[in-house]
């Protein structure tokens, strides 16, 4: 299924806070979007942005958000940099889901299980409806986590160096295996 | 024959009578009384009665044997006898032979020191050798007078090391009036029962004067000085004095330790000082840090130009649902339920 047929046309401009489902009231904009702010001070590549709403019967939120991470364009990106040093976090208030997805620069650095805690850290808090604070407490965390990444980066540089050369080795692996058996690929899901 | 019985009878009474004219005769036993005696069971050795004592003829001594057979205790030098008596000491402990070790002394006057903060009664200390004497010319009991006779109250205490029992405490002439002989006699008693039940000469003196600080004070209650002067005072007679509290008894007992402390809370204070400011710059360097990640190659996957959708997800529909249990990422777990 086209993700692009399933949410719409990619929206042509997006605030880092994107409120859709208008679940923050103006004081908690503010502090979220100071967390946000931080983020990209002490960690000049990078940008954070959240986006709130609905996603509809259909909706899954881990394509939505590596679609829209894909597609959109964010306001508050820093110049020169493109998505891929994004950090986006999804929460769709009906089906009360929430996810983190980040760009090919965080790739070698950040685990899904750091995504885990961080959005681990939010849960108390969302499950009481208190929104704004479950995003400072992921953002926080957020926060600590890259700039120890950060700093294993640099003491150990050749560590990530590997990562990335063995991801690329089990993608040519998938593709050859998906040459010889195309039916494989029905089991891929997300957009291609 | 019986002439010449009589003629010895006659001698030997002449010989007793002489005899008698210079001493009295000891009692003499009988054949008949002995005998009795032993059988009676009241006699109770078996040795023969003793018979007239025999005198010692000895030569009286003579005076260089009287002489020779004392041995006088050392006298403070001469040297020493303005240091220790020319005038009103200028610090509490007097101690110009150093009869005391230098960490002794320190501590001693330490206490001391803070003893004189803390009451209207000073504790002046002549700390001699422990088999000195004071010279007699020097009328050591005159000593009061002629250098306390002015200036703030004293207690004078004249200490030997290594034989508290021979310690001597006097009082200054403006606290003879008030407190009374047995106060004193008391308080000296009980100085010396704390000290000589410590081994070492140093703890000995130090218990001493810990004792005597804490009888300083009941001094100076006694002759209204301190604080405490409105109190009733009860009994200056010779019932047993009221015990110190423990708070002072606690303080006075805590004081080298607390003059130790006094002495390092400087350095202490500026080395945590030093270690706030160092965290304090250290926190704000980290604060202002930036960081950054090096640009590693990634081959796109997923058709995704910018991301290939690595992340989590996690559901919040139900405080009966355990985050633990979504740890494992599923591709569905995140389908609207």
């Amino acid at each position: 299924m086209d993700a692009d047929a399933r949410f719409g046309p990619p929206p042509a401009r997006l605030r880092g806070l994107t409120d859709k489902a208008g679940i923050l009231r103006h004081g908690d904009r503010e502090r979220v979007e100071a967390a946000m702010q931080r983020i990209a001070r002490r960690l000049p590549q990078l940008f954070a942005a959240i986006y709130t709403g609905t996603l509809g019967e259909a909706a899954h939120l881990r394509q939505f958000g590596f679609w829209l991470l894909n597609r959109a364009k964010f306001e508050d990106q820093p110049a020169g940099e493109a998505n891929a040093a994004g950090i986006l976090i999804t929460l769709d208030p009906e089906s009360k889901t929430a996810g983190m997805v980040f760009g090919y620069l965080l790739d070698p650095f950040l685990e899904e299980s750091d995504t885990f805690d961080c959005l681990s850290r939010a849960h108390a808090y969302w499950l009481e409806g208190r929104y704004a604070d479950g995003f400072v407490k992921a953002l926080s965390h957020l926060e600590t986590v890259l700039c120890k990444r950060s700093r294993q980066a640099h003491r150990h540089p050749r560590h990530f160096q590997q990562k990335v050369e063995s991801h690329v080795r089990t993608d040519e692996r998938d593709h050859r295996i998906l040459r010889r058996h195309p039916e494989a690929a029905e089991i891929t899901e997300g957009p291609r | 024959m019986n002439t010449w019985l009589a003629g010895g009878l006659a001698a030997i009474g002449l010989v007793a009578s002489a005899i008698s004219s210079e001493e009295p005769a000891l009692p003499a036993w009988h054949e008949g009384e002995h005998a009795a005696e032993r059988v009676d069971g009241g006699l109770l050795t078996t040795d023969p009665p003793p018979g007239p004592q025999e005198r010692l003829d000895l030569a009286p001594p003579t005076a260089k044997e009287i002489a020779a057979s004392e041995n006088p205790a050392p006298q403070v030098p001469e040297k020493f006898w303005a240091a220790y008596f020319a005038e009103r000491p200028r610090t509490f402990l007097v101690d110009p032979q150093g009869v005391l070790s230098a960490n002794d002394a320190r501590d001693r006057l330490g206490f001391l020191n803070y003893h004189a903060g803390d009451s209207a009664i000073d504790l002046f200390v002549y700390v001699l050798k422990g088999d000195q004497e004071i010279p007699c010319e020097l009328r050591a009991e005159e000593l009061p007078e002629r250098l306390f006779a002015t200036g703030r109250p004293a207690a004078i205490i004249t200490y030997y090391q290594g034989a508290p029992r021979r310690a001597a405490l006097h009082l200054s002439p403006a606290l003879t009036d008030s407190v009374s002989g047995a106060e004193l006699r008391r308080a000296l008693e009980s100085s010396i029962m704390q000290a000589v039940a410590k081994d070492h000469s140093s703890a000995q003196l130090e218990a001493f004067l810990v004792q005597m600080s804490i009888r300083v004070y009941w001094m100076e209650r006694l002759s209204g000085l301190g604080s405490a002067a409105a109190a009733p005072i009860t009994s200056t007679d010779d019932k047993p004095a009221k015990p110190p509290d423990k708070k002072a008894l606690l303080l006075a007992k805590l004081q080298p330790l607390m003059n130790k402390a006094r002495l390092l809370a400087l350095p202490a204070a500026a080395l945590t000082g030093a270690l706030v400011v160092a965290c304090a710059i250290w926190a704000g360097l980290r604060r202002r840090a930036r960081y950054r990640f090096p640009v590693l190659a990634v081959e796109p996957r997923l058709g995704g130009d910018h991301a290939a959708g690595a992340g989590a997800v996690i559901s919040f529909a139900s405080a009966t649902t355990s985050l633990a249990s979504q740890r494992q990422q599923r591709p569905d777990d995140a389908r609207r339920a």
